[in-house]
């Protein structure tokens, strides 16, 4: 417990310092992943959270047909891709940072557009439609401060320049697109392998 | 004991006693309409139109219908167009034969013979006809021999010929396929295939114009290509031409509405403004393109006649699903009805429609009949609905949509019409209810406008009180941290 609000310390350092908090992440404390947990957990809820209780105006979800588990993994499901890709990446590329870095850099970048997301939900429900971009702009603030700080803590733990770091990026977001591919052809293909020993078996068990 | 039998024998008198409503078991299967999100799990609708009556051969005496190619009503007649026997059928409201219409005759109850070629002049594959009641004139499109026929309104004698004008400009060939006049006189042409509009003739026979802009769908491929194209590789290349319009109709305004089902076309519902621009108004869930679930193009919807109310409210029918889509004056949809087969009632080969009072008649080419279709009580309701809002009384109508809500609680149109009759009589808690229950969006927010605005007027005290007392800790705090600030700096000067 004291180690967590420890973390929370450094947390909120990052917020506002984000290369003196992250250097001290990486290399004055020893990575522990409780904190980091809950935020990409409370990312997910808050995913949810949006799509049920964003107020009616702006809200065009079928709320009769949601599936919360269903939400919950495709708003966790970019992030942890692109930490897995960046990762792949870096390490090629000569980055310092290990996955859990990675991790604990994408889930601390979060905490501000976590904050703004839910601000917004809850400010969603008195705007009328005339207001919807304001609140839409005080929105983008959080998603501008998450880049902001992911770029940032990206750079101290690979121990990157800015165009190296921008370089790797770029290469990430190609990564992730071969990532994906290569899960869809791995999942299909695992399916029609599943599917013929399926057949197999039903065959046999048919005739004997 | 004896209460006993006779309890059994009243139930069994019950049991003999004619199901009341036996036409609706014919089409509650095919009615359905789109909410919100065009889910197919929640768009099952209440029947709004039933089939009473199929106008057929019976009807008639001594010629029979071919097939039916149009089908206009006016002046409480009905018209048939049968091109195939090249003939016009006239009934009445009450589909009593009135008369039939294929060789001409003068006032006089001569046979026409044209004096050159000392040929009878009789009708030559007709496809569309109009009765104008202000002129008192019926109009036929003569398809096959390239001219327009004007007849006498009441006693179908022949009064004039209006063929293809002197003046008029452009390729298209004069082919009158379907037509309306206006309350001028002026008569408005389409040719099937025609690129260039609709023409519009003057009540002399003379050319006025091509009119109505049908705007072609751009492909982003072909933009691409053209835009760096040659002027000579342009030529080569196929030109897009704006696609055809294939029927039109008229409402009691002098607004002209047509229909296109080609493929190229961005919009495939029109309602002309003077000018000839679209000016339908698309204001419900979805843009007016019949089914939206299409997989394919060839389970796109294709409109081939469309009917006007004199309340805004307009059906077209398709020819994909033998469907009906009625909307509304803002472009909602209010029900879809309809389907093709065999059955009775369905549809082999759609070919026209038109507005009986609230009734509709639903013609097929390929088996020669017509389908009358009357409201349902929900249909009625929703009708009335439809009417009285168009016509500004807006009391009456939200008092039908109430009505129709509870016919049919799954018609949003209703929500949406009630809580609008709400949010004008400014009560807005009542509108918001029914508006999100109807996914209007734009109605809700002017309502939550209101009711927001009202609460600040009925709180303003407590966000006085609220600002002012984040105010007053800003000023304690800057104070007390002042006071901490010049206190150590005033013992530093002693």
């Amino acid at each position: 417990m004291a180690g967590l609000m420890e973390d929370a310390k450094y947390m909120i350092q990052s917020l506002l310092h984000p290369f003196e908090a992250f250097y001290q992440i990486k290399f004055v404390r020893r990575n522990n992943y409780v904190l980091p947990t809950i935020i990409m957990l409370l990312c997910g809820v808050t995913g949810i959270f949006s799509y049920q209780y964003t107020g009616f105006i702006l809200n065009d979800n079928p709320l009769f047909m949601m599936n919360s588990i269903t939400i919950f993994i495709t708003t966790l499901f970019p992030y942890l891709l692109f930490m897995i890709s960046n990762w792949s990446v870096t390490s090629i590329f000569d980055g310092n940072g290990s996955l859990g870095d990675i991790y604990i850099v994408i889930s601390y970048a979060l905490v501000p557009k976590l904050i703004f997301d839910i601000l917004g939900v809850i400010l969603s429900s008195f705007v009328i439609i005339e207001e919807a971009p304001l609140l839409y702009g005080f929105m983008a603030i959080g998603t501008v401060w998450f880049i902001f700080l992911l770029f940032c803590g990206l750079c101290v733990i690979h121990e990157y320049t800015v165009t190296t770091n921008v370089v790797t990026l770029i290469v990430t977001f190609i990564a992730a697109i071969v990532i994906v591919f290569l899960a869809m052809l791995f999942f299909t293909l695992m399916g029609k392998v599943l599917g013929f020993f399926y057949a197999l078996f039903s065959e046999l068990s048919k005739r004997w | 004991m004896r209460v006993k039998w006779s309890l059994v024998w009243i139930c069994i008198l019950g049991l003999m006693l004619a199901p009341v409503s036996a036409s609706a078991a014919t089409t509650f299967e095919s009615n359905y309409t789109y909410d919100f999100w065009g889910s197919l799990r929640t768009n099952r609708s209440l029947p709004a139109f039933e089939l009473v009556r199929t106008i057929d051969n019976s009807l008639l005496e001594q010629v029979k219908f071919q097939s039916i190619d149009d089908v206009h009503v006016g002046g409480g007649r009905i018209f048939l167009v049968d091109a195939t026997d090249s003939r016009v059928t006239i009934l009445d409201e009450n589909l009593q034969f009135v008369a039939s219409i294929k060789l001409l005759r003068d006032a006089t109850g001569r046979i026409i013979v044209n004096p050159e070629t000392n040929q009878q002049l009789m009708l030559n594959k007709p496809e569309g006809v109009y009765y104008s009641e202000v002129l008192n004139e019926l109009y036929i499109a003569d398809t096959g021999a390239e001219r327009i026929i004007v007849l006498d309104g009441q006693t179908y004698t022949y009064l004039r010929t209006i063929e293809r004008p002197d003046n008029m400009v452009g390729v298209t060939q004069f082919k009158p396929s379907k037509l309306v006049v206006n309350k001028e006189g002026k008569i408005s042409v389409v040719v099937q295939g025609s690129y260039e509009g609709i023409i519009e003739l003057n009540r002399d026979g003379t050319f006025s114009r091509y009119f109505g802009v049908n705007k072609p769908r751009v492909n982003l491929i072909d933009y691409f290509w053209k835009s760096i194209a040659s002027s000579e590789q342009k030529e080569k290349m196929g030109k897009t031409f704006a696609p055809s319009f294939n029927n039109i109709s008229i409402d009691p305004e002098g607004l002209i509405y047509a229909t296109t089902y080609d493929s190229s076309a961005q919009d495939w519902v029109f309602r002309f403004n003077a000018k000839g621009e679209n000016v339908l108004m698309e204001n419900g869930y979805f843009p007016i393109i019949g089914d939206i679930h299409r997989y394919r193009s060839s389970e796109e919807s294709k409109f081939i006649d469309i009917a006007v109310t004199d309340y805004g409210v307009y059906a077209v029918l398709d020819r994909t699903r033998g469907q009906i889509f009625v909307y509304n004056f803002q472009g909602d949809l209010l029900n879809i009805f309809g389907s093709t087969g065999n059955l009775k009632g369905s549809l082999k080969d759609p070919s026209a429609i038109a507005w009986l009072g609230d009734n509709l008649i639903v013609t097929d080419r390929y088996f020669g009949v017509a389908h009358l279709y009357q409201p349902t009580e929900f249909g009625h309701a929703a009708l009335a609905a439809e009417k009285a809002y168009y016509q500004g009384r807006w009391e009456e109508a939200g008092a039908h949509y109430e009505e129709a809500l509870h016919l049919n609680t799954n018609y949003d149109i209703a929500y949406i019409g009630v809580g609008r009759n709400y949010l004008m009589q400014d009560r807005y808690e009542e509108a918001m209810y029914y508006l999100k229950l109807g996914n209007a969006r734009g109605y809700y927010s002017m309502a939550y406008a209101e009711f927001r605005n009202l609460f600040i007027q009925r709180h303003f005290i407590w966000f006085v009180l609220g600002l002012a007392g984040i105010a007053g800790a800003l000023i304690y705090s800057e104070y007390r941290y002042n006071r901490r600030q010049d206190l150590p700096a005033r013992s530093g000067a002693n």
